[in-house]
């Protein structure tokens, strides 16, 4: 079993030759990125054991450490700080697929974050539009991304090019308030992008700027009544913005009932919908596990919350299953 | 999706329109947990005045969708709403029944239950008959009279009931000939037949009497001695207007003290002398007077649905403060 290992050095150099791109790219991996826009909450947890936990279906995975600021997803894997990282990719010192370093984790990869460049933290648009690119023609199965706490316009825009969004919940008032107004904060971006694809900006603004609408459902009926073609790219963003929802840290039977509230809430108040893939118990050995270096999967594979991770992989292979049926994405 | 204000009380439960009670129950549950104070999940998501707003739709749904006849009445002022709002919801329903009694032409048509439990005079000519028929029928008054004293047996209800009620049963008996109905009864003195004991009527129905007492003849006793025609809008949808003062007498009809009530039931002595005078403004608030005018209605066997939702309406118009106002009028 490779998850007992004892925590070793992985050497930069990985002795598994590449993958020769021989292979036909059927297609480019799918993007999962989880925010959450409160720190602390667990993002970075959640990020690498749902990657160790998608890798275990046999996917092959990259996992990229996007908190640009307080970048550490390299010391939950058990990695030193790899030599080159995501900073190396921004200032076009490296390819992508060149940092993704291999972990303790078969078919788990790691990006490590950007160190010591200050300007790192905030890329300029061309940067992240290069960063999308490679993201989207990385040879793997699945990239995780792993967004920094905040409402940040790269954390935004990171959140909204990926096929399935993440937010990462506790059931505690601050980060509820967090949370809204992270993926309000994502809606509205997303929304603003669309808009001005179709030059219909100006249209939106006069109606949201006339009256008080609490939902965007509310702005749709009024900008499609008077614009029924900027009604529709609107309802067409509506439709599409979908994130998935995981409380962590729920310790009572209330705090399990967080997670279909929320949803019923966001969609009775703000008219949008939301997936609930899951919940994960609060666990007593994760401290142990976080000082020990080792991801929760490796550390302590059966216990509750362990198990919850792999019931979340599940879920987010179910709506892509589901999503590829309906024929809503590639 | 609509604004709160807007949304109907099934949207805002997120139910169908024809969900069962079960259902609407258990909607209200969680729709109420999701906007309870201190939710976890609409924290920050909700204004304080949205919050409030769907507090009291909730309230609303509470009192409407859980009582059979006014989920019905409020079922079609929903299907009403497409057509522009003129004309209003009481007006509406009111329609039905109040077209019945006119087209009922001398031949008195079989009617399962008679709505109104007083009938209009449809006759043009009242004094006219009221001379005339003394003669004729005295071997078929004795007859009337047994049928009307057969239910006060079963029931202690006022003598008044009996002329309400007699006409009904006499149609369902059996239907009188053109020329016997021609001919109308008249009472020796007309029965002063008040909203109280027709509301007292309306409910204990007594059991049916056996065809064999209710004579043919019997129904022309009641279209000349009803008093004068009862006000529209208490006949209309769902029989009387409780007020106070029906419900005093109502009381009163059963031999029934305010000392003896408030000893069965366990309410306040000043809440029943405040509710039978109307002083709305020293009375409970709506959510806790439902209950007591429930208690109450069931104590003087009267419908507790009725008396509450009619009394409170009343109270409602009467008093309108702001917040009662919006809750009452659906828009």
């Amino acid at each position: 079993m490779p998850d007992a290992q004892p925590l070793q050095l992985v050497p930069t150099d990985p002795r598994v030759p590449r993958r020769a791109p021989v292979r036909a790219l059927p297609r480019p991996p799918r993007i999962v990125s989880v925010g959450g826009g409160k720190g602390g909450i667990g993002k970075s947890l959640v990020a690498a054991n749902l990657a160790i936990a998608l890798a275990r279906r046999g996917e092959r995975v990259v996992l990229v450490d996007a908190d640009l600021a307080g970048a550490n997803l390299h010391t939950c894997l058990g990695l030193e700080l790899p030599g080159r990282g995501l900073a190396d990719v921004l200032e076009r010192r490296a390819e992508l697929a060149a940092v993704a370093v291999p972990t303790c984790v078969p078919g788990v990869r790691l990006v490590a974050g950007a160190m010591d460049h200050p300007d790192a933290t905030n890329p300029k648009l061309a940067q992240k539009a290069r960063l999308v690119k490679q993201l989207q023609t990385l040879d793997a199965d699945r990239v995780v991304i792993d967004l920094g706490a905040g409402t940040h316009l790269h954390v935004l825009d990171l959140f909204l090019v990926s096929e399935q969004g993440l937010l990462v919940l506790v059931p505690e008032p601050s980060a509820v308030e967090n949370v809204y107004r992270f993926v309000k904060a994502a809606f509205w971006r997303r929304v603003r992008h669309a808009v001005s694809a179709h030059g219909c900006e100006a249209q939106l603004r006069a109606v949201i700027g006339e009256g008080t609408f609490r939902s965007p459902a509310e702005i749709l009926g009024t900008l499609s009544a008077r614009h029924p073609q900027s009604g529709a790219v609107l309802a067409r963003e509506l439709i599409a913005f979908r994130p998935r929802l995981v409380v962590n840290q729920t310790r009572t039977p209330q705090d399990e009932g967080v997670g279909p509230a929320v949803i019923a809430a966001w969609r009775k108040f703000f008219g949008l919908g939301m997936d609930y893939l899951g919940h994960v118990p609060h666990e007593g050995e994760m401290w142990r596990a976080m000082r020990a270096r080792r991801p929760l999967l490796v550390h302590s594979p059966e216990a509750p919350a362990s198990l919850s991770f792999a019931h979340i992989a599940e879920g987010l292979a179910a709506l892509e299953a589901a999503e590829v049926h309906s024929g809503r994405t590639t | 999706m609509k604004p709160l204000a807007e949304q109907s009380l099934y949207e805002i439960l997120e139910v169908p329109s024809d969900a069962p009670e079960d259902d609407i129950v258990k909607a209200w549950d969680r729709v109420s947990a999701l906007c309870a104070p201190g939710a976890l999940a609409t924290y920050t998501l909700i204004p304080q005045e949205d919050a409030a707003l769907l507090g009291r739709r909730l309230e609303e749904a509470l009192t409407v969708l859980l009582d059979p006849v006014a989920r019905q009445r409020y079922d079609e002022t929903l299907s009403l709403t497409p057509v522009p709002r003129g004309g209003g919801c009481g007006q509406a329903s009111a329609s039905g029944p109040e077209e019945t009694p006119r087209p009922r032409v001398l031949p008195p048509v079989i009617r399962p239950r008679p709505m109104p439990p007083i009938i209009p005079p449809r006759r043009d000519s009242p004094p006219a008959g009221a001379d005339l028929p003394t003669p004729i029928p005295l071997e078929r008054v004795a007859p009337a009279v047994e049928a009307a004293e057969a239910p006060a047996q079963v029931e202690e209800a006022p003598p008044q009931i009996q002329v309400a009620e007699a006409p009904g049963r006499g149609e369902l008996a059996e239907a009188p000939t053109p020329v016997e109905a021609a001919v109308p009864i008249p009472l020796a003195t007309p029965v002063p037949v008040s909203p109280p004991f027709a509301a007292v009527a309306d409910v204990p129905r007594p059991t049916p009497v056996p065809a064999a007492l209710a004579p043919a003849t019997v129904p022309p006793v009641v279209p000349a001695a009803t008093p004068a025609p009862r006000p529209q809008e208490i006949i209309v949808g769902d029989g009387t207007r409780y007020t106070g003062d029906v419900l005093r007498r109502a009381r009163e009809a059963r031999g029934i003290t305010v000392q003896q009530v408030c000893e069965r039931t366990k309410i306040t002595r000043h809440h029943v002398e405040n509710l039978e005078a109307e002083r709305y403004d020293l009375l409970p608030a709506p959510v806790y007077l439902r209950g007591i005018l429930m208690a109450l209605a069931k104590e003087l066997r009267l419908d507790g649905q009725k008396v509450a939702r009619s009394y409170l309406e009343a109270m409602a118009a009467a008093a309108p403060p702001p917040t009662t106002a919006t809750r009452m009028t659906q828009r």
